[in-house]
């Protein structure tokens, strides 16, 4: 009922932004609220508010909304990591439209697809270029799948407990770290915080005000304290400071401070020189022995107490606003502040009200991600066209007045790939109402996925300044997987199928329904039929060879 | 025509570059405006016809192009101008004492003797008798210290000429090189990578540079990775789904202009080229006498694939040698790989410089770091980046000249220190490209070498 009274006000909004009015008080929890909507209004609102004041302020010409079909796909792909079923889009085109998107949006939402995507992204995130980790996957996983607050999952990442339980993978975080300070510093600022410091390590940053040494060291000294065991165990020692040389030479010794310049009262107790020896020698132990003797943690763990330092943070809202950030960069293609690792002030946001609403809604809100990703994507700012056919130049990223075109990822292409090659007719029926249908997706979910590992690793990740590699040209021009594989003509696929019709446009249609996911315009009808009609005898390799040039091409690439 | 979109990278200032730079070579169909075929109304046979035809006549230029490479007049006219790279990548380590810095008769200078070479005054190990005869073409550099004593993070430096920052991946020299010296719409790879042992096995990166300066990576084969077109489909078909391909793919890649979709295009222009390339990897197109005198190794088959690549017009193309990272029996590993690397570079400078190559051609040799003075009780040396030698030949370069110096045991640089920095920015100055020209990432200043690099002008001509 909720979601169709969103789809509704949010029709009105569009029309009615000036009437919102910001409150001018505080908060009572002690967030920021002055010149902010009300914290009650739903997000799409404000998201739209936000983004269509500043661009008619600037006279930024925004492009209209995508269609309906553009929609069905570019959700799937952000929520659900793929393109759309055959079965989806049958099911899709019964609803009507008032409620296909919300309807949409709840279903995806609520599909395995959706925790499985999830993880992917955030494993991305977090270990990206490191080796894949199992243990780290299977944790993410779990807390996706019971909606664990982020400021939960931040915490069992940071705090990294030798347990059993559930939460055991997350130490994976720090411990494909632990043996470097700096990327313990370094890679929890950046993907946590947003904040990169690393250049403030040898001097205060030459370009960002905000940033001194003192803000490299504070953070590092947080984590000084940690080591792994030869059991691959991570723990701390009881004592231990970071001293730092300024670049005036003096020696100075590092406060626990977190990026706001608040500063961790140090509680590590004092310890003789008796003390200091046999613990330093525990530790050598724990360091080098399989059977060390047994070690009491210690009292005070500085990394425990970083934990605190952010989650208490209503000033600068680090946490929340990095995730926020990084979550509307993903769905947008842009960050409100980008880079993502640079927030602060000498780089504002492009919607500062907006990036500070979103973060203190996911902070009342117990750091709900479901809610922040819904809210985004049932915005008209996410929904807008990505087309741009002026001969001006299109707006800047940043006014999100038209859709950015993104590069699918390894693991979106090769499931996109996956699913656009299977038989139409063979796919469950989406009938939200039938019970069994959710257990029958799952298993052929993870058959698809099975299907798919296999080629993601012909694919690079997208990054700013992305760009299609030539080998990723010449895999889909010249491998032998591809040939045998992707353009299989076997009854399970749609290629056999094809072979059972003899209709031509019938077939072209079906071509780009599975793979683009849209009707053929007339003149690409007219283009592809050229094609099969140019092929004499050998019909099926035509249909193969008309297949290979959508699933290579340009449009099935990307998210547009 | 509408020119392409150049993208701006926002907030751009400064004098440097703005990454990305690329305006790529945009939806250039042969026949086609930037409005799509489909909305010019073109008759249905015309555009399956044209299509064809202009995928046809790609791939026949780049056969002439490749060809016309073999008449003595295309190879000159193209040695002036162009510059290159080989750099022979010494996987592990090796040791400088049994290379470049010899220091026979001290308790660390093993077995092995210094031998005089053609150079007066210059002396190198016994077990580069070869290359002994032929220092006029190479400076040595003696002096490195580069503190990285660990085989990944060693790499990330010695590739890259400075470590990574977070949140900021650096290109390698090949990615730099073929960035600064590639041509835009080259029919060639730019950068190919040939590592076929296991033993430290890197791709090589390009970075924030861009998947367009990645390397062509052979690991597996002497065949770049799909460049051979699959039997069940003809030449014809296979240009023709292509052009198919690039019509269908017009009107979504014109509406929605961008550096990333724009690579969708300009990577499957490429492809054509690439295949027609493939047989600059065949050494069987070489004559058996220039075979035979590269010797039968995999090294220096693939120091000849190098020298065929360079004369087609890659710019930088790396041939890793591996395993020198002897932590026992460190003699004997490098009687061994020293004699392959002896020969196997030894042919390669005569036959660049018998080709006219060598003027334009710098053939680097470097690997991760050098290796401890001390011996080891397995007779090994281990990991050592404090004092290490590495050296530069051909273009650009002072031929016989020496740079720096170690103590008498070798454990210490004393004269010319010089850094991964200051190698990177002498090797950039060699090939005529600024050291200190700047890469702008959004407000970001990056220099192609790192900051405050000095080039050794010693050691450039």
């Amino acid at each position: 009922m909720l979601a169709s009274a969103y789809r509704l006000c949010f029709a009105a909004a569009v029309i009615s932004t000036g009437l919102l009015s910001t409150s001018a008080l505080l908060a009572e929890d002690g967030l920021p609220a002055e010149g902010l909507l009300p914290a009650d209004s739903a997000l799409p609102v404000v998201i739209d508010h936000y983004v269509d004041q500043q661009n008619q302020k600037g006279g930024i010409p925004v492009v209209g909304q995508a269609t309906d079909y553009v929609l069905l796909r570019r959700m799937t792909l952000d929520l659900a990591g793929r393109i759309p079923t055959a079965a989806e889009q049958t099911w899709y085109a019964t609803l009507c439209e008032g409620e296909r998107t919300t309807l949409l949006v709840d279903r995806l939402m609520n599909l395995p697809d959706f925790n499985l995507h999830l993880r992917d992204v955030l494993d991305e995130m977090l270990l990206a270029n490191r080796p894949f980790n199992n243990e780290f996957r299977t944790y993410l996983l779990w807390a996706l799948e019971q909606n664990r607050p982020w400021h939960q999952m931040f915490r069992d990442m940071l705090t990294a407990a030798d347990s059993e339980g559930p939460e055991k993978g997350a130490a994976e975080f720090l411990k494909t770290r632990a043996r470097q300070l700096d990327d313990l510093t370094n890679d929890t600022a950046i993907l946590f915080f947003g904040v990169n410091i690393s250049c403030a390590k040898c001097h205060d940053h030459p370009l960002v005000a905000d940033w001194k040494q003192d803000h490299f060291y504070g953070m590092q000294a947080f984590f000084s304290r940690t080591f792994p065991t030869k059991k691959n165990t991570l723990t701390e020692k009881h004592f231990g400071e970071v001293k730092f040389r300024t670049t005036g030479g003096a020696e100075k010794t590092a406060a626990m401070m977190f990026l706001t310049g608040a500063v961790v009262e140090d509680r590590t107790p004092s310890f003789t020189d008796e003390e200091r020896k046999q613990l330093e020698e525990a530790v050598r132990k724990l360091e080098r022995e399989d059977q060390p003797p047994e070690y009491t943690a210690p009292t005070f763990s500085p990394r425990l107490s970083l934990i605190d330092a952010a989650l208490s943070d209503t000033e600068g809202m680090f946490l929340a606003r990095n995730i926020v950030n990084r979550t509307w960069g993903r769905l947008t293609g842009t960050g409100l502040v980008d880079p993502g690792d640079q927030m602060h002030s000498a780089n504002p946001a492009s919607h500062p009200e907006l990036l500070s609403w979103l973060a203190r809604d996911l902070i009342t809100h117990e750091y709900d991600l479901r809610r922040l990703v819904r809210g985004i994507v049932l915005s008209n700012t996410y929904a807008r066209s990505s087309e741009w056919t002026s001969t001006e130049a299109p707006p800047a990223a940043q006014t999100f007045a038209v859709a950015k075109t993104r590069a699918l990822t390894p693991r979106q292409l090769a499931a996109s790939l996956t699913v656009a090659i299977q038989h139409p007719d063979r796919w469950p029926v989406v009938d939200p109402a039938a019970e069994n249908t959710a257990s029958e997706w799952a298993a052929r979910r993870k058959q698809l996925d099975d299907q798919a590992n296999g080629l993601v690793r012909e694919f690079e990740q997208p990054f700013d300044g992305f760009q299609v590699a030539v080998d990723e040209a010449l895999f889909f021009s010249n491998s032998e997987r591809l040939q045998n594989e992707l353009l299989k003509d076997s009854d399970d696929r749609i290629l056999g199928y094809l072979k059972s019709i003899e209709d031509n446009t019938k077939a072209v249609n079906v071509l780009w329904k599975n793979i683009l996911n849209r009707d053929p315009d007339a003149d690409e009808i007219q283009m592809a039929q050229d094609w099969l009609g140019r092929s004499g005898n050998d019909h099926n390799h035509a249909l193969q060879q008309l297949a290979w040039a959508l699933l290579s091409g340009a449009e099935m690439r990307f998210n547009h | 025509m509408q020119s392409p979109q150049r993208p701006v990278a926002s907030r751009a200032s400064g004098s440097g570059e703005s990454i990305p730079i690329e305006p790529g070579p945009g939806i250039t169909g042969q026949d086609m405006t930037s409005q799509g075929i489909a909305s010019q109304g073109i008759t249905r046979r015309s555009i399956l016809r044209n299509a064809a035809a202009g995928a046809s006549a790609v791939v026949a230029s780049d056969m002439t192009f490749l060809n016309q490479l073999r008449s003595a007049e295309v190879a000159d006219e193209l040695k002036k101008q162009e510059k290159r790279v080989i750099l022979l990548w010494l996987a592990g380590g090796a040791s400088q004492l049994e290379t470049w810095d010899p220091k026979p008769g001290v308790k660390t200078g093993g077995p092995f003797r210094a031998i005089p070479t053609n150079v007066p005054g210059v002396r190198i190990s016994e077990l580069l008798p070869e290359l002994a005869t032929r220092m006029q073409h190479t400076a040595v550099i003696r002096s490195l210290n580069t503190k990285i004593a660990d085989h990944g993070q060693g790499a990330d430096l010695m590739e890259c000429g400075r470590l990574n920052d977070p949140g900021l991946k650096y290109p390698d020299l090949g990615a730099v090189v073929a960035r600064e010296l590639g041509r835009l719409e080259s029919r060639v790879p730019d950068y190919v990578s040939l590592y076929t042992a296991t033993e430290g096995r890197r791709k090589g990166t390009s970075g924030f540079l861009g998947a367009r300066y990645a390397p062509m990576f052979l690991s597996e084969s002497m065949t770049p990775p799909n460049i051979v077109r699959q039997d069940s489909i003809t030449e014809i078909a296979h240009q023709d789904r292509a052009a198919l391909q690039n019509a269908l793919s017009r009107r979504f890649a014109n509406a929605r202009r961008s550096q990333a979709v724009d690579s969708h295009t300009s990577a499957y222009q490429r492809v054509n080229g690439l295949m027609a390339s493939a047989e600059l990897f065949d050494i069987e197109k070489e004559p058996a006498d220039v075979r035979a005198r590269y010797g039968g190794t995999q090294f220096g088959e693939q120091c000849l694939i190098a020298r065929r690549l360079v004369e087609a017009g890659v710019p930088f193309v790396k041939v890793a040698r591996a395993w020198w990272d002897s932590h026992g029996q460190n003699f004997e590993t490098h009687q061994e790989l020293c004699a392959d690397l002896d020969h196997s570079m030894s042919v390669l400078l005569d036959d660049l410089a018998e080709r006219g190559l060598l003027q334009n051609t710098l053939v680097i040799t470097l690997g991760e770091f050098g290796r401890t003075p001390q011996i080891n009780a397995s007779l090994g040396r281990d990991h050592f980046a404090s004092a290490w030698s590495c050296s530069l030949s051909g273009h650009g370069v002072r031929g016989g000249s020496v740079w720096g110096k170690t103590d008498d045991l070798g454990q210490t640089v004393v004269e010319g220190e010089v850094g991964a920095a200051d190698l990177f920015a002498t090797i950039l100055q060699a090939l005529g490209i600024d050291h200190s020209h700047e890469y702008m990432l959004g407000a970001r200043p990056v220099p192609l070498a790192d900051f405050g690099a000095k080039p050794i002008r010693e050691v450039l001509a």
